[in-house]
């Protein structure tokens, strides 16, 4: 094996091969490689890669190859002498190879004379030959050709070299090919074959040679694909020999395509049978796609399974797939860092169980010790029940003997300890020997039960006492005064060990201990029991439940100190457990300050403010949830770290009061953002912002219009309203809706922007700028407005003046229209088919400072009223109202002009507004403008430079820019809102600071047509959407006051109440 | 006043230019100068004569292969040829050179020559 | 013998538009008897040149002048006598002339009005022939006399190649294949079987890939 390549290994293999052809691209169009490798690929086990065929410049071979070469095809690159000399090309020889090229096909190449390039110097350093023979040397010893050494990686190729049976002379054609072989071709890919006879001859003399035993020949062939072709190729290719039987065939074949393939099929299969033939080489020149049918046909397509086609270099797919790998590896790299950190956390969160059970491990001990102990108080008991049985029984013999006599001694007597140094004297009367004696024996009994429980003396002087009582009951003398009759301190039922509180054993005990002491001290149980059950809660952790519970038993009963110092445990332990909880968390890794570790970049002094801050946060969160103890904590970790923080203090003051904040309604758990405003403001309108929730639960339908506008009044008005806001009353139209439209005015900025910025200079926060809007006068008379004017950006007042507030025009159409939804033409049901009326109604009801008529029926796609009719219309209105209108045509840009002239026709003077003008009728309606000087609405679709251009060309006509709006067009809230936005926002910005006067128009903003196409506004009222009426007003009056700040200057809407909204914000901000 | 070059061998201009002009056959301004044999003639006297404002320059020699010396005619047009190549190479009309051949004593090619010639020169001042 | 060709007049032209008084130099080497630049070569070339500056206006001084060689010192150094005064001098020598006058005669102005072309025989009256490249490392005792490097187009060693048909080269009609010709030239010699032989890659130093050559004989230099 030279070089391992895949055609070595199948032709070594010895299964006939099958190599192809690739041209590479005369561009750099790598995928055009690509397309051709796929193509072949599976089919032929090496594909050819041409090396600037006929020396017309193409890609490279090697490029081109390896790009095969990533496509899993390997590659045979050719080499010819042509273009390089001995140098370059062992240099490319080296780098083919060490990028994955196996094959290398040595050719001296066609002259350059052939090529696109015929004025190029042929290069011809070496023949072919010799060429086989320079690689040779580098591959087998390791030398340059001029004898150096090669260090390192040799070239690896399995070389080949190209010969032609049909060039001249044809006997020394064989012998030529034996001297490629003597230099170093491993294999042999022969000129086109048609001529088998001569090509069967050459065979032969090949194998007079041996040649064909030193080298594997594959047998070149190619589909003709037309006659053409093969006519051209026997006139014109020198030495390729194109049998007139080819040419019948060609000709005679109704599908020449077709034919062409079967015609190689057929040689490939005479050429099999020639003796020394190791394969084919199948070159369909620009028919890649003929490849895979040939090598079908001709039984051949079963190819061995490719070895060693590893591309160096990859393609696309597979760096995306090592891009891919690499991403694995690094996921996997981060999973295991993860892992690592999960590990740590679950060892450390082990840690924590391990402590945990160690601790539960000491509580379970000493709950054995406390069990271990009640077991062994029962068995005493059960012994001291044994011996009190024994005695009982001692005594009935003893009263069996008093009855039988004094002489019989009890069998008992003997057991009876004798009478204790303490021994009382027998009250009452004197008693018999034999009653002392049993006394004495009753005596020592005790003593032994006394020593066997480890009674102390005063239980056991109790036990005593309530014997000898027993006894002397028994004998009927009563010891007087009688103790109360004690229980038995072991049988005392312990108090139920608190199960999962890891409390100290001691503390548990402890008051125990003292509770069974103070047992004796006569105490109100109901204190008794109080303290008990807050001891309980106290060990039980239930530190608010113990608070109560000692409370409680102070409040029957104060002196009781038990309660008091419970009391006292408690509250500590309360706030042991909160501060701790709190803490516990943060102080596990705290910093010597108690604060998280700061980061090093943060300057402590900060981060010492930024903790202050954030306990105080806590504070107030906790305040708010009525959580005063953790409160108290918070604040005081503050003031702990800032001893004058105001608010800490404050906030520190309010929690011990138990003060919390008054949020009515207010859900746990609000965001602190809220609750502080809510802190900030004051109590009364927190108390209305809450009413006015309550007010309006988003499921409630509105249907009490009043209940509804006087909300919404709420909504507009700040607490601190003006006195007496003029109102805008408009007559709600009888029956259901909205009903009175009237809108507050929005309260102005109280103190001056200079004054809220306080020291900040002037000049940080204002930039004048350096142009102005036009301004432009609408209508005439007293009711002319003017629109524009601005030196600052919208509503920017303190950087300079707005004179002329936006206005609303309230939209009329000329007919009744067809879509719009109820909710909307209620208002105008009285008029909706008389726009003279309408608009009228506009003016008068709804106070409308303009009119815009849209003349929708002239659309010659709708009812295409004629122009003539449509200005019968408009001269009506125009005779009814005397604010300023604008015509608004269609659309249409024809027809706009046809109407629109018509009306200006009929109108004369009254200065009118005409529009929209674009770029198709401009001419003609800017000149009817100008003659009339009426304003006109210049419409271009949402484009800075096309706004521009129509404004240029308005003007080359010799419409003054303080005549012309600027219609940006208009996207709806929700449709395509921000575009129209961002437009008009770059035309005021270019008018104003880049003194593009080209662009300071005022804008005229028709939204209403689009807000009111929208679906919401035609959805019925549901739950989820809520009020139709309500939704559509709020939808234009949005998109209105959105383009009010991107510099819309005329407002052309429809619904009375989202003007009225929409004039009230205006009156607002300015 | 454009010049027109005519060199002629001993036997193809054998009557007297003058006579020529005097009868109207030839344009006056037709400069004619008789060689012994067009044979003789070098390329630099057909360039010079333009140089020396010949609008136009013809040679008659004997008919080919009836040349009193042989082969002087053959090689007069072999020199007008390569007279013709470097008024073309400086851009000029190669036909402002030609070569006739006319039989001993006949003067009608001699005076259609000089006629063709004058048309051509007229044509090339029109040209300019 | 050298060939050459005179250049065409528009780039002669070009070269001499701005002289008053130019030499048009021939000479009797090689380029003469080839008819590119001997006597008459010079007097039609004056000629032309005259001619066609006068067209464009100009008026020029021309003095003719043939050397028996300008590749020669003995011929040449003259001119800085008597040249210098000229404002071009217009050389219808090879290249080697123009480069030797160029070599030494500082103040003379030495223009080509030849390109030189190739080392050829004269085949007949008129046409001539490349025989030989000149590279300086002759195989012509391997090739029968025939110079693959001078006549094969792609000057291949071990030819001849695929494009070798009717004893034509495919690089034109016109133009014979030479190995065809060397194999029939050595087959004609019974020398055929040297074409086994693989003539190995070449050194092309000697043919001015190593640097411009020159050639000393010790028994003749001064």
């Amino acid at each position: 094996m030279k070089a391992g390549s895949n055609l070595e290994n199948v032709l070594r293999s010895g299964a006939f091969a099958v190599t192809g052809e690739l041209g590479p691209p005369k561009s750099g169009d790598l995928e055009l490689v690509r397309k051709k490798a796929r193509i072949l690929k599976g089919f032929v086990d090496a594909v050819n890669i041409t090396d600037c065929q006929t020396a017309i410049v193409r890609m490279s071979s090697l490029t081109a190859g390896l790009a095969a070469l990533a496509e899993g095809v390997e590659p045979v690159m050719q080499m010819t002498c042509r273009d390089r000399n001995r140098i370059g090309m062992q240099a490319d020889i080296l780098g083919a190879s060490a990028l994955g090229v196996k094959n290398l096909l040595c050719l001296t190449g066609d002259h350059q004379k052939f090529g696109n390039h015929p004025q190029s110097k042929g290069v011809f350093d070496m023949d072919s030959i010799q060429l086989l023979q320079m690689v040779k040397g580098m591959r087998d010893e390791k030398k340059f050709q001029c004898g150096e050494e090669i260090k390192g990686n040799e070239p690896s190729l399995f070389l080949g070299c190209a010969a032609n049976p049909f060039a001249d002379p044809f006997e020394f054609r064989p012998v030529r090919l034996a001297k490629k072989v003597a230099a170093g071709a491993d294999f042999v890919q022969t000129q086109i074959i048609y001529n088998l006879e001569k090509f069967a001859k050459f065979m032969e003399m090949v194998r007079d040679l041996g040649v064909h035993e030193k080298c594997f020949i594959l047998a070149g062939v190619t589909p003709p694909k037309s006659l053409g072709m093969a006519r051209y190729m026997k006139k014109f290719v020198p030495g390729l020999d194109v049998t007139d039987e080819v040419l019948a065939r060609l000709s005679d074949a109704k599908d020449q395509r077709e034919e062409g393939i079967n015609i190689c099929v057929d040689i490939i299969r005479q050429v099999q049978d020639i003796p020394g033939v190791a394969g084919v080489h199948v070159m369909a020149i620009e028919w890649e796609e003929a490849v895979p049918e040939i090598v079908k046909r001709a039984g051949l397509s079963d190819r061995p399974e490719p070895k060693g086609i590893e591309p160096v270099l990859s393609s696309s797919s597979s760096i995306e797939k090592a891009v891919e790998d690499a991403r694995k590896e690094v996921r996997i790299e981060f999973e295991e860092e993860l892992e690592r950190a999960r590990t740590e956390a679950q060892a450390s969160r082990e840690l924590v169980i391990k402590e945990k059970e160690k601790v539960a491990s000491e509580i379970s001990d000493l709950k054995k010790q406390i069990e271990e102990a009640r077991t062994m108080a029962s068995h005493k008991e059960a012994e001291v029940r044994k011996l009190t049985e024994e005695i009982q029984k001692a005594k009935k013999e003893l009263e069996a003997s008093q009855a039988a006599g004094p002489a019989q001694a009890p069998p008992v007597a003997a057991a009876s300890p004798p009478p204790g140094p303490g021994a009382p004297p027998p009250p009452g009367g004197p008693l018999t020997d034999r009653e002392q004696k049993v006394l004495e024996s009753l005596n020592l009994g005790l003593q032994a039960l006394k020593s066997v429980l480890g009674l102390d003396d005063s239980q056991f002087e109790a036990l005593r006492r309530f014997l000898e009582a027993e006894f002397m009951l028994q004998l009927g003398q009563i010891p007087a005064p009688a103790p109360p009759p004690p229980r038995p301190p072991v049988t005392e039922p312990a108090p139920p060990v608190p199960e999962a509180e890891p409390a100290p054993a001691e503390e548990a005990k402890a008051p125990r201990v003292e509770e069974a002491a103070e047992e004796k001290t006569a105490r109100n149980k109901e204190v008794v029991n109080l303290v008990a059950k807050g001891n309980l809660a106290l060990h039980s952790g239930d530190y608010n439940g113990a608070i109560e519970a000692f409370e409680k038993a102070l409040s029957i009963d104060s002196t009781d100190e038990k309660a008091r110092a419970g009391l006292a445990d408690a509250k500590a332990a309360l706030q042991k457990a909160l501060s701790a909880v709190k803490e516990a968390p943060e102080e596990a890794a705290a910093a010597p300050e108690g604060l998280p570790p700061r980061p090093e970049e943060i300057d402590e002094q900060w981060w010492k403010e930024k903790w202050v801050i954030r306990y105080t946060a806590m504070g107030n969160v906790a305040l708010m949830k009525g959580d005063y103890d953790q409160a108290v904590s918070a604040f005081e970790k503050a003031l702990a770290l800032d001893a004058s923080n105001e608010k800490a203090k404050a906030g520190l003051e309010r929690a011990k009061n138990r003060q919390g904040i008054f949020i009515p309604e207010v859900k746990a758990g609000q965001a602190p953002a809220a609750v502080k405003e809510a802190e900030a403001a004051p109590k009364p309108e927190a108390e209305e912002a809450a009413e006015e929730k309550k007010e309006a639960p988003p499921e409630k339908p509105v249907e009490e219009p009043e209940a509804k506008a006087e909300k919404e009044v709420k909504k507009e008005e700040k607490p601190q309203a003006k006195p007496a806001a003029p109102k805008i009353e408009i007559s709600a139209p009888a029956g259901e809706g909205v009903g009175e439209i009237a809108v507050s005015p929005l309260s102005k900025e109280e103190p001056p922007l200079s004054e809220r910025a306080g020291d900040i200079p002037e000049d940080v926060y204002k930039e004048a700028c350096s142009g102005a809007i036009q301004s432009v006068t609408l209508g005439d008379g007293e009711k002319a407005i003017s629109v524009g004017g601005e030196t600052a950006l919208p509503f920017y007042n303190f950087e300079g003046d707005m004179p002329n507030p936006p206005r609303v025009a309230f939209e009329v159409l000329d007919s009744e229209p067809e879509e719009w939804p109820d909710v909307l033409t209620k208002y105008f049901a009285d008029c909706l088919g008389d726009p003279a009326a309408w608009a009228k109604k506009c003016v008068e009801e709804y106070n409308a400072k303009s009119i815009c008529l849209s003349l929708i029926s002239t659309d010659p796609n709708g009812a295409d009223v004629a122009p003539a009719d449509a200005a019968a219309v408009a001269q009506k209105v125009v005779e009814a109202v005397d604010v300023p209108i604008i015509f608004w045509g269609c659309g249409n840009a024809e027809k706009d002009t046809e109407t629109l002239r018509e009306i200006t026709g009929r109108i004369g003077e009254k200065k009118v507004c005409l529009g929209p003008l674009t770029d198709a009728n401009y001419r003609t309606l800017g000149a009817t403008a100008m003659a009339f000087q009426y304003p006109v609405v210049a419409s271009t679709p949402i484009d800075v430079n096309l706004a521009k251009q129509l404004n240029i060309l308005l003007e080359n006509l010799g419409v003054h820019l303080d005549h012309i709006l600027m219609d940006p067009s208009i996207g709806a809230v929700g449709y395509g809102l921000e575009y129209t936005y961002s437009v008009m926002e770059r035309i005021r910005l270019a008018a104003l600071t880049q003194q593009d006067d080209k662009l300071s128009c005022p804008f005229i903003v028709n939204l209403g047509r689009e807000v009111w196409k929208a679906k919401e506004t035609r959805l019925p009222t549901d739950g989820m959407l809520g009020d139709q009426e309500r939704r559509g007003v709020l939808m234009e009056a949005i998109t209105a006051s959105a383009l009010l700040l991107a510099g819309g200057e005329l407002m052309v809407m429809r619904h009375p109440k989202s003007a009225a909204l929409t004039e009230a914000l205006v009156e607002g901000l300015l | 006043m454009s010049r027109i070059k005519a060199i002629c061998c001993n036997y193809t201009l054998s009557v007297e230019p003058d006579a020529l002009k005097s009868a109207g056959l030839v344009p006056e301004d037709v400069e004619f100068e008789r060689l012994p044999c067009t044979g003789r003639l070098e390329v630099p006297e057909l360039l010079d004569a333009f140089t020396q404002g010949a609008a136009a320059v013809f040679v008659v020699g004997c008919e080919l292969d009836k040349c009193h010396n042989l082969s002087g005619s053959r090689r007069a047009s072999k020199r007008v040829a390569q007279a013709k190549k470097i008024l073309e190479e400086l851009d000029m009309d190669p036909g402002l050179v030609e070569m006739f051949f006319a039989g001993r004593g006949e003067t009608e090619p001699v005076v259609e020559a000089a006629r063709l010639m004058a048309a051509r020169a007229a044509r090339a001042k029109k040209a300019q | 013998m050298i060939i050459a060709e005179r250049k065409k007049l528009g780039e002669l032209l070009e070269m001499v538009k701005g002289c008053r008084r130019l030499l048009v130099l021939g000479c009797r080497g090689c380029v003469a008897v080839c008819s590119a630049g001997g006597d008459k070569e010079v007097s039609v070339l004056a000629s032309a040149i005259r001619l066609g500056l006068s067209r464009q206006g100009k008026e020029i001084e021309i003095e003719e002048r043939t050397l028996v060689r300008q590749c020669d010192p003995e011929y040449i150094d003259p001119l800085n006598e008597d040249a210098s005064d000229f404002d071009a001098v217009l050389s219808m020598a090879c290249g080697v002339g123009v480069n030797f006058i160029a070599d030494r005669c500082g103040k003379v102005n030495v223009l080509p009005a030849l390109d030189t072309t190739f080392y050829g025989a004269n085949l007949s009256s008129g046409e001539w022939k490349e025989m030989c490249a000149g590279c300086g490392a002759c195989v012509l005792h391997l090739t029968g006399g025939l110079c693959p490097v001078a006549r094969c187009a792609k000057s291949l060693s071990n030819g001849p190649c695929g494009g070798s048909q009717n004893g034509r080269c495919e690089i034109h009609p016109d133009v014979s294949c030479i190995w065809q010709q060397i194999y029939d030239k050595l087959s004609g010699l019974n020398r055929s079987d040297e074409m086994k032989n693989i003539m190995p890659m070449r050194d092309w130093t000697s043919a001015g890939h190593g640097g411009p050559r020159r050639r000393i004989r010790e028994d003749l230099l001064p």
